[in-house]
């Protein structure tokens, strides 16, 4: 693979316009990457999903490079309906269009060749491997005391014509004193078996409130890999919604450093898993200052031979008085083949909080079943009926009503 | 026993009380009553020594300046507070927790420590006097205990450590008209020529059950009336919104 | 209001040293240093031989390093191996053989020898450094063929067992700490219950490293035989050094068909001074395999000594219906470092499993609980119930909880409850309005959140538990 790397870096550097400084940091974050490779089960963070080896099981001749030349047609069909938003559609990986319609255009700026800004030396392979191959680094800004009349859709298509390939995507969204975005994140994959490697970085600025929706629902044989890091302001609100369900693996990771008084952060999500899907959600909460709080709620149903993983740590400095976090895991289990892995995670250093996880995962309460077809349910409708309300309860944290709405009719969630 | 001078308080500040002052000598029950928010359980809290306020003015408990003393020393000298809202601690024996505080008592007052059969007598005693089901002293404290109960043990703690002056913050709040007389009856047994008492209460009906010696009408944090039992049913008449 | 002033943290009970002739091996390890211990033990060819496979495996391991709590690095070559009280070169008979010194080391310790043996209660197996100076109560013990006797003394007396049992639940090759202990463990304790004996007493082992530079690796083997049951107590002490000495125990358990052992530590190492200068590397291995069906194994720790302790008593639920439990106290004060937790491996059907963690960090200290549930597919129908409660008193300390939960089967349950909170203002305003001090106070309501495991502990032992989370404690409350 090494060989390909490199054929593949020299490639693209080959075919695209980038500065000399941003060629040289590329060529560092390379080498890291190929000193440090795709990440295994011996790094602590990856124990419970080796992505090396879910990457050489799943993906034949893996490459790196990707043509961006040619424009892709955009399938109109999978648009969201009903719901009016604006949109940044990517297919295959290339930017297709950018619609705002709903919104004042100088309150939101975006910029669409983004230069890296320094070598970023954190310990994270797959970070290198997107500085060193993503061709478009995008940066949406909300100003200030805007909050966008409608929602964002984040489209992120991939089509048949895309196989074994690596896609890197890096969005930077920054939203400025007292703004408000919506966003939506829409995958539809009708591609086969590649890598996408996305990284989002936001940064919230005093009093703004972000509400991001993640949805992967449709199913696909790709292999996906999420890093989210978010840096919250003063009374600054984050609420993150996954709903993973769709891909062959994916693994979502939230780094939340909560850097102002008053910020809260609140993380929902739900596995819905069958087949052979393996799904990972990692989240890193650093409470760094006083009187911030943290809500995590994640539930997963598992069927087939589905495998799920939360790993979710608190983090509290011995500056971050008042903290507030809560965190707490439910699966249920419904083949004999399934499973479920948990780490959550606390490390405290202030004694001035309230800080607490659980984690229960299990079978569906047989006593539930039987009191519901004792009622006139067919087994399959009882238990049926009782996922759907297990599952309700983290949808109901959503505050967007409309949004709510619609990733229930996603999910064919009844109230 | 008791004189307080200008009692000046602040929380954040915000005043609650202000040129407050009170006199209780030996052998007298004296009642507060006010509407929410006058600054009744301020009161309490100044006087048993909770942390948190801004004071100033004077306070003598028997010549001695209360804001020298810690907590635990004013219950060395004999100064009680039936909470409000008693406090649960998990995983403490209430009979343990009761032991402890009676010795540390005794042993500040340079009196023999009781070993646990001691104890366990003078409680069997006390708490068939208050009709307080000695099986709850097993459990741990306050935990599981309902508001009658919590309200029972306060009053059963009051009479077991003895002290001269005992306050009461609406110990009668949430009780029914059996544990009302249970707890009048405890704080008459306990009524001596040298034990006062401080009775903090929106209602008068607990003054029914232990005739005070005066009753004070707290409004804005200071007393703007004081009287004799009669005041209590004037009030109670009138309502506070009318007694200016 | 007046300050109110901190009491110093009282001086370590137990940090005396006892003046006592000792036999050392050479220091450093290497094949001469086994074959010495061997020797000095005279142990039969079998057991020398194991000691070199392991030997030979442990110069091929490295040194763990994703455990919290980090350490200067040990130069395993500057430690002795073996030292004994030379008065005891020769194994005393009874007790008037040993040397005074050593019995008025164990009445200091609370642990008077000669008493215990009038006493009816408890029996007694006191290991001092290296060696096992005395047991008792052997007598009455062997009336109902409960055998409680030093290891060293095991090997030689009753082979058949050891050789079955040893090494069988830590394997040779397990890690790197444990492979060390298979080489060059000293001493420690044996007992085997027969089928159907209750063991008529409590068994207690007291520990205690007298020596300087010496590291004290002693090895324990508990077999509770078919429907058997026996409760065994462990204590530990050692004087204050300002080096830092390491102590790698292997304790293995084995519960049979229908049997049950009940394993409680109290262990009160010295954990160096306010300024985190000397204390003991608390390494230790304990593992329990509930081979038979029905068995059940239950670990009771009260972690207060130690300068780092690191270690996770572990049951291996093998047999159909068998149950493991942990409860755990770990309080770390000072310059104090903990790593600690448990291990519940569900293999048999209907298995069940309960940890009730507490733990308490105060001063400059670090405190993580580490532990792992996992069901494999073929344990049907098992649960486990984690509750892990930590309490922080000041903000120069940190307080962790890292627990690993994998479930593979469906048919099972699993609940994990966590919380980290502080003493509340309420609570303790409370108390002192009722007379108590603030430290009595925290004492009291620290004993109220220790409670569910304090009740887990022999009456003896939980009295002097209880006594040991104040003083522990002592100075942490400004």
């Amino acid at each position: 693979m090494e060989e390909q790397l490199k054929i593949d870096f020299e490639k693209l550097l080959e075919n695209s316009n980038f500065s000399k400084k941003n060629v040289e940091l590329k060529r560092k974050n390379f080498d890291n990457f190929i000193k440090k490779g795709f990440p295994n089960r011996r790094e602590e963070n990856w124990k419970f999903s080796d992505l090396n080896q879910i990457i050489s099981k799943n993906i034949k001749n893996l490459s790196f490079y990707n043509d961006l030349s040619k424009p892709n047609k955009i399938d109109q069909s999978i648009f969201i309906d009903g719901l009016e938003h604006n949109k940044l559609v990517f297919v295959n990986g290339k930017i297709e269009k950018i619609e705002f319609d709903y919104e004042e255009k100088n309150k939101i700026e975006i910029l669409d060749d983004l230069v890296l800004e320094k070598f970023n030396d954190v310990n994270n392979s797959l970070l290198f491997l997107n500085n060193a191959f993503v061709s478009n680094y995008f940066k949406l800004t909300v100003k200030k005391n805007y909050a966008l009349q409608k929602p964002l859709i984040i489209y992120n298509i991939t089509n048949k014509d895309l196989v074994s390939k690596n896609v890197n995507l890096k969005v930077d969204i920054m939203l400025e004193e007292n703004s408000s975005l919506k966003l939506i994140e829409f995958s539809n994959d009708k591609s086969t078996t590649n890598f996408i490697n996305i990284n989002y970085n936001f940064d919230l600025q005093k009093n703004s409130i972000l509400k991001n929706y993640k949805i992967d629902n449709n199913s696909n044989s790709n292999i996906k890999y999420y890093f989210n890091n978010i840096s919250q302001d003063t009374n600054s609100v984050s609420e993150i919604f996954l709903l993973s369900s769709g891909s062959e693996f994916i693994k979502n990771e939230i780094n939340c450093n909560l850097n102002g008084i008053y910020a809260s952060a609140f993380v929902n999500g739900v596995f819905m898993l069958n087949e052979t899907k393996h799904h990972e959600i990692k989240t890193n909460i650093n409470h760094l200052v006083e009187n911030t709080k943290s809500y995590q709620l994640i539930k997963s149903v598992l069927d087939d031979t589905s495998k799920a993983v939360y790993q979710g740590k608190i983090f509290v400095d011995s500056k971050a008085q008042k903290t507030d976090g809560y965190q707490l895991s439910k699966a249920i289990l419904l083949n004999d083949n399934t499973e479920f892995n948990a780490k959550p995670e606390l490390e405290i250093y202030a004694d001035d909080v309230k800080c607490s996880h659980g984690s229960s995962s299990g079978s569906l309460n047989e006593e539930s079943i039987f009191y519901l077809m004792s009622r006139g349910l067919n087994y399959k409708e009882a238990k049926k009926l009782l996922i759907n309300g297990f599952l309700l309860d983290v949808v109901e944290k959503i505050t967007d009503s409309e949004i709510k709405n619609l990733i229930k009719n996603i999910m064919s969630l009844k109230q | 026993m008791l004189k307080i001078k200008n009692l000046k308080a602040d929380i954040e500040n915000k005043s609650i009380l202000n040129n407050f002052n009170l006199e209780i000598k030996p052998g007298e029950v004296h009642a507060i009553m006010g509407p929410n928010g006058s600054g009744k359980s301020t009161l309490s809290n100044i006087l048993s020594g909770k942390k948190g306020y801004d004071v100033s003015g004077e306070i003598l408990f028997e010549n001695k300046n209360l804001f020298e003393l810690e907590t635990e020393e004013r219950a060395h000298k004999g100064i009680f507070l039936a909470f409000q809202y008693p406090l649960e601690i998990p995983g403490v024996n209430t009979n343990i927790f009761l032991k402890t505080s009676l010795n540390a008592i005794r042993k500040a007052r340079g009196e023999k420590q009781l070993d646990a059969i001691e104890f366990l007598k003078l409680v069997k005693l006390k708490a068939k006097d208050l009709k307080f089901d000695e099986e709850k002293l097993n459990r741990q404290l306050n935990v599981g205990f309902s508001g009658g109960e919590k309200k029972k043990n306060e009053i059963l703690q009051m009479s077991i450590l003895n002290p001269k002056l005992s306050i009461l913050d609406e110990t009668d709040s949430g009780l029914d008209i059996d544990a009302l007389k249970i707890v009048a009856d405890g704080v008459n047994s306990l009524r001596k020529k040298d034990n006062s008492f401080l009775i903090i209460t929106h209602y008068q009906r607990l003054l029914d059950y232990i005739k005070p010696d005066y009753v004070h009408v707290l409004m804005n944090g200071k007393i703007i009336k004081s009287g004799g039992p009669e005041l209590a049913l004037e009030l109670e008449n009138k309502g506070y919104e009318n007694f200016n | 209001m007046r300050e109110k002033e901190i009491t110093k943290l009282k001086d370590y009970k137990y940090g005396f040293t006892t003046d006592i002739e000792n036999i050392r091996a050479p220091k450093g390890l290497n094949k001469e240093v086994i074959k010495f211990i061997s020797k000095a033990k005279k142990e039969p060819k079998w057991m020398l031989d194991w000691r070199m496979k392991a030997y030979e495996r442990f110069k091929n391991l490295k040194e763990p390093n994703w455990q919290k709590p980090k350490y200067p690095k040990i130069d395993y070559q500057d430690i002795y191996y073996y030292s004994a009280p030379k008065s005891t070169s020769e194994n005393p008979k009874n007790l008037d053989e040993l040397d005074p010194k050593l019995l008025e080391t164990y009445k200091k310790l609370g642990i008077p020898l000669q008493e215990q043996q009038r006493l009816n209660g408890i029996a007694v197996d006191a290991v001092f450094d290296s060696v096992s100076v005395a047991t008792t109560f052997k007598d009455k013990l062997n009336e109902v063929g409960v055998i409680f006797c030093p290891i060293s003394e095991a090997i030689k007396k009753h082979p058949e067992l050891v050789r079955k049992y040893l090494g069988s639940v830590i394997p040779l090759t397990d890690h790197y700490f444990a492979t060390l202990n298979s080489a060059v463990f000293t001493d420690g304790s044996f007992v085997y219950i027969p089928p159907g004996v209750r063991c008529p007493m409590e068994l207690s082992t007291y520990f205690r490293i007298n020596a300087s530079q010496t590291g004290q690796f002693e090895r324990t083997l508990i077999i509770a035989d078919k429907g058997s049951y026996v409760s065994y107590l462990e204590g530990c002490t050692a004087p204050m050094r300002d080096e830092n000495q390491l102590h790698a125990a292997n304790v293995e358990l084995i519960a049979l068909d229908d049997a049950e052992i009940k394993y409680s530590t109290v262990q009160n190492w010295y954990p160096g001074d306010e300024d985190g200068k000397g204390g003991i590397y608390n390494f230790v291995t304990k593992r329990g395999l509930c081979k038979g069906i029905n068995s059940k194994i239950s670990w009771t720790q009260v972690e207060t000594g130690s300068a780092i302790t690191w270690k996770y008593p572990s049951c291996i639920l093998q047999g159909d219906n068998s149950i493991g439990e942990f409860y755990s106290i770990a309080i770390t004060n000072n310059h104090q470092k903990a790593d600690t937790g448990t291990k519940m491996i569900h293999l048999g059907k209907n298995t069940k499993s309960k940890i009730i963690s507490k733990g308490i960090s105060a001063g400059f200290s670090d405190m993580t609980y580490r532990g792992l549930v996992d069901i494999s597919f073929k344990a049907k129908n098992s649960t486990n119930y984690t509750q892990c409660d930590s309490l922080l008193m000041g903000n120069k300390c940190g307080a962790h909880t890292i627990p690993y939960i994998k479930n593979k089967n469906p048919e099972s349950n699993i609940a994990h409850e966590a919380t980290t909170s502080k003493i509340s203002e309420e609570q303790l305003y409370y108390c002192q309005q009722r007379g108590l001090n603030p430290e009595e106070a925290v004492g009291l309501i620290v004993n109220g959140f220790c409670k569910e495991v304090l009740q887990q502990l022999p009456m003896e032992f939980a009295v002097e538990a209880q006594k040991l989370v104040g003083i522990s404690l002592e100075g942490s409350v400004g």
